[in-house]
């Protein structure tokens, strides 16, 4: 009691500086994110969040246009068309925009995942009208020659070659787990994409992709750093304003059935010399008490050194040295926005048995059932709350950004970010104990195992 | 065929009307702001040991770094990784009586022992209230840990089981024989140990390891963001200042060598190349380190740099090209990674060594010069923006015996450098004849590419 209060005082006086322009308090969030909301007249969503920490800025545009929702024929076609917005737009050719933010000494990337596409650049404070000109540039269409295209086709196939292809559990189990997990063939096809498709695709893909999802009202814009919340406004006014909006199409049924039996699948991999397994449960809906709950439980099972799996999985019976999990391994739990897993994965050696491997699982998650203590919440509560304040300062301000985003497109509400410690300590033992019978069943779940086709073959030197 | 078709298509696009537009011009940005390093403090006490605290940002953490100067450098040649066992038994707890992942989970922080070539480190990131009390916890797991011998097989067998796993990814082969070709008597140059190595460990070598290694003089304690101080000082002073002395740092310094020699691993069907291409270079601590810097950065160590621009945005032979200059104690290495399509083996190669060539024969333009020290300019203010960035460039002077002037002027001295500097430095240090290569790839389809390439008799592994 007395630590909260004390952390609750110093707050006070770390956000004095910039909480003027917050009107609204939050009653037990001891860190308080600043948020300015609001659209342009064409639907571009804007989200200032100011923090003089350090002279420089974040600006990150997000579409609402992920991976899941590619045309059918054209797996991987959301992750190239990525490559393709830094190809050239009217006013910056090939290499000019990655030239642009370099000189100007910044750096920036893009990168596609299950519900948006996003793009961003941290660059000293003082460039940042540089910055939106180019990223309302490249928002106003593109200018794309087929050269450049293959050129990149190329660049996406040795991509595919480099993570998946050419590796020892390529792929696994962040790609290949949606492909056995859903059922629905937007959640289950290969998002990196078919090496064929990629060839296929074209110029005339490139434009209709564009000029489908890539406008205004389709899309959120970040600035986090150290600016000036007004002189940004009338720059956003004035690059982004006079962008028309389009007719966005409205989004496919993207639900999965609820699962009602074990799915069980091997993998051959003839270039890994170890067996590895991954099992995931699949996820509550976004935003409901029970999702909270899985994000604790997720704390309870698999985050950080106390982890219940990581206890007995690892230093009680040394079946493996780490097990890796999560909700969403393409991110986190906040930044998604439809079906989803809650999972973990792990290699093991060639003379422990399957078998073992899920009854030690099992057992974890059977003295989890009903069992579920305040003290067990509250710690879990403890390391949520330090994973969340990591991220509101990971990345010079990128995963304040991503949050205000992904707020923005899936939920018209960024302010979320000041209220999720809120929601997370509603939950509980009761919810808690609920959430792990309906959805910690081994009924929910999926596992995948790698087969090593190379498991005879242990050499290391 | 593609060829022809690709050649075909770039006539059709080329062929059709340009655009006769003028194109708008980006708006340049206002004056800059300054940038300083953050304000630190730092205390010295009689044993050696140094604490430096520095106040940063708004969240409410707090990072806590021990890094002692000793690391898998301070290993023999038949105790590679030795230094990785003991930090992953250090893991295990104290002999303090409670249990240290329980307490410190209940900060929101985790237990890492980490060894790189030069430091250990002990590693906490935790919610600021509890800074004091974790670098307690920290400091119990430094100067008693328990070193339990119930654990050691476990641990081994996770450690056998990491290095089989590893070593089966082309990007590991690679770097264990490049390391290993560049530096033949040296741990840098011992990247892996063999399975059998690591079973032959017991757990008073560890323990010997620790004595002859761990101590004050050795140890500096980081503490960076939200943090009571006092309460800090309180804790050093009581756990830390009163810990023995231990031996001075001792950094053995290499003698790299590299005479072109060409390797080829075989990995059969690999539709990729993984190719590793350098050599010794300068070290921090030589004059020409950060001309060099520049010079790395202008040839393939950015995105917009020269071989990324050639071999990715203009060929697509490859998505994750990257040249890098690693800094070893008073040496340096300089080297091209990057995994190519297996039929484009030898034309990356040969474009690589053209564009160390290229510039090795004509300076920059200051334009493109003026760039890439704009872009430096700008990551000296972000690698110094995060704690864990601070607490790195302050690690980076004292593993290098550099003065503090280095950090602070860098930014000046990055903008001295000229065309004419970044062309000597190319002459002076990447000189294509004498570059080690290693490649991981399917020997049959790539082993005429590379004689092609490089004109020198190619030696086979495996």
């Amino acid at each position: 009691m007395r630590k909260t209060f004390m952390l609750f005082l110093m707050l006070g006086i770390i956000s004095a500086g910039f909480s003027q322009n917050e009107s609204q308090k939050q009653k037990t969030s001891e860190f308080n994110v600043p948020v300015e909301y609001y659209k342009l007249d064409n639907g571009l969503k804007v989200i200032l969040s100011p923090d003089k920490t350090s002279p420089t800025v974040v600006v990150a545009t997000y579409y609402n246009i992920g991976f899941r929702i590619e045309p059918k024929d054209r797996t991987g076609f959301a992750h190239l068309f990525e490559h393709m917005m830094f190809q050239g737009s009217q006013n910056l050719g090939k290499m000019e925009f990655i030239k642009l933010v370099q000189q100007n000494g910044g750096i920036l990337n893009g990168s596609t995942r299950f519900d948006f596409t996003n793009y961003f650049e941290v660059v000293p404070s003082n460039k940042l009208e540089t910055m939106l000109w180019a990223e309302s540039d490249r928002m106003k269409g593109l200018d794309i020659t087929q050269d450049n295209l293959t050129n990149q086709q190329g660049v996406v196939k040795n991509e595919v070659r480099v993570n998946v292809l050419n590796q020892p559990y390529g792929g696994f189990p962040w790609l290949d787990m949606p492909q056995y997990a859903n059922s629905n063939w937007y959640n289950a096809h290969n998002f990196y994409g078919d090496l064929k498709d990629l060839d296929a695709a074209n110029l005339e893909d490139v434009e209709k992709f564009f000029s489908t999802y890539y406008a205004p009202n389709n899309a959120a814009l970040a600035v986090v750093g150290d600016f000036d919340p007004a002189q940004a406004k009338e720059w956003i006014k004035k690059y982004f304003g006079k962008i028309p909006s389009a007719n966005v199409p409205p989004k496919p049924d993207i639900s999965e059935p609820k699962q009602e039996k074990e799915k069980v699948f091997v993998k051959n991999d003839s270039l890994a010399n170890k067996p590895a397994i991954a099992i995931a449960y699949n996820m509550p809906e976004r935003n409901t008490p029970e999702y909270y709950a899985m994000g604790l439980l997720d704390q309870i099972l698999v985050e950080g050194d106390n982890a219940l799996l990581r206890k007995k999985l690892v230093d009680e019976l040394g079946y493996t040295s780490r097990i890796s999990g999560g909700i969403n391994y393409l991110g986190d739990m906040f930044n998604y926005n439809g079906p989803m897993q809650l999972m973990f994965d792990f290699t093991y050696d060639n003379e422990t048995s399957k078998d073992q491997i899920i009854t030690a699982v099992d057992e974890v998650m059977n003295k989890l059932s009903g069992g579920i203590t305040q003290e067990m919440l509250d710690n879990a509560i403890v390391k949520m709350r330090s994973q969340l304040y990591d991220k509101l300062g990971s990345s010079f301000g990128l995963g304040r950004a991503d949050l205000l985003c992904s707020f923005a497109l899936f939920d018209d509400n960024p302010s979320r970010i000041n209220n999720l410690e809120d929601h997370f300590r509603k939950i509980t033992p009761e919810i808690m104990n609920k959430t792990i019978s309906e959805y910690l069943r081994k009924t929910n779940r999926t596992i995948l195992t790698v087969n090593p086709l190379l498991a005879d073959n242990e050499k290391t030197n | 065929m593609k060829t022809t078709v690709y050649i075909f298509l770039l006539c059709l696009f080329m062929a059709l009307p340009g655009n006769a537009q003028k194109k708008e011009m980006p708006p340049k940005g206002g004056e800059p702001k300054g940038f300083s390093l953050p304000e630190k403090e730092v205390i010295n006490y009689d044993n050696g040991l140094k604490l430096v605290l520095v106040p940063y940002g708004s969240i409410p953490k707090a990072t806590i770094n021990i890094t002692l100067k000793t690391g898998n450098i301070n290993e023999k040649e038949d105790e590679v990784w030795m230094a990785d066992l003991l930090a992953d038994l250090m893991e295990e707890g104290t002999t303090k009586g409670y249990d240290v992942k329980q307490r410190l989970a209940g900060m929101g922080g985790n237990l890492n022992v980490g060894v790189g070539t030069h430091t250990t480190t002990l590693n906490t990131n935790v919610l600021a209230d509890f800074a004091p009390e974790a670098l307690g916890v920290l400091s119990d797991v430094l100067v008693s840990p328990q070193l339990p011998q119930s654990e050691l097989d476990r641990l081994k067998n996770n450690m056998k089981r990491d290095i089989t796993v590893s070593l089966s990814r082309p990007g590991s082969q690679a770097s264990k024989e490049f390391f290993g070709e560049i530096f033949p008597d040296h741990p840098y140059g011992r990247i892996y140990p063999t399975t059998e190595m690591v079973d032959s460990y017991t757990l008073d070598e560890l323990k010997s390891f620790y004595n002859a290694n761990f101590g004050a003089q050795r140890t500096t304690v980081y503490v960076v963001g939200k943090f009571d101080a006092d309460k800090v000082k309180e804790v050093v002073k009581n756990q830390l200042a009163g810990w023995r002395k231990g031996p001075k740092a001792d950094y053995p310094v290499a003698n790299p060598e590299s005479d072109g020699a060409v390797t080829i691993i075989d990995r059969p069907g690999a539709p990729q190349s993984t190719i590793y291409y350098g050599l010794p270079v300068a070290s921090p601590s030589n004059d020409d380190y950060i001309a060099l810097d520049v010079t790395n950065s202008l040839l393939g160590g950015s995105f917009g740099s020269r071989i990324t621009s050639n071999i990715r945005e203009d060929k697509g032979y490859t998505y994750s090209p990257h040249s890098s200059l690693s800094s070893y104690y008073k040496t340096g290495l300089w080297y091209e990674n990057a995994d190519v399509t297996t039929e484009f083996t030898g034309a990356s190669i040969d474009e690589i060594k053209k564009e160390i060539v290229r510039l090795q024969n004509e300076a920059p333009s200051k334009e493109e010069l003026q760039g890439i020290q704009n872009y430096e300019s700008g990551i000296y203010v972000l690698q110094n923006s995060t704690p864990g960035g601070i607490i790195s460039q302050l690690n980076f002077l004292d593993v290098h015996d550099l003065p503090e002037s280095f950090l602070v002027n860098k930014v000046k001295n990055i903008n001295a450098v000229t065309p004419e500097q970044v062309q000597a430095m190319t002459k002076k240090y990447i000189k294509p004849e004498k570059m080690t290569l290693v490649i991981v790839g399917d020997k049959e389809k790539i082993k005429d590419q590379v004689q092609e390439t490089i004109k020198k008799p190619v030696e086979k592994k495996q």
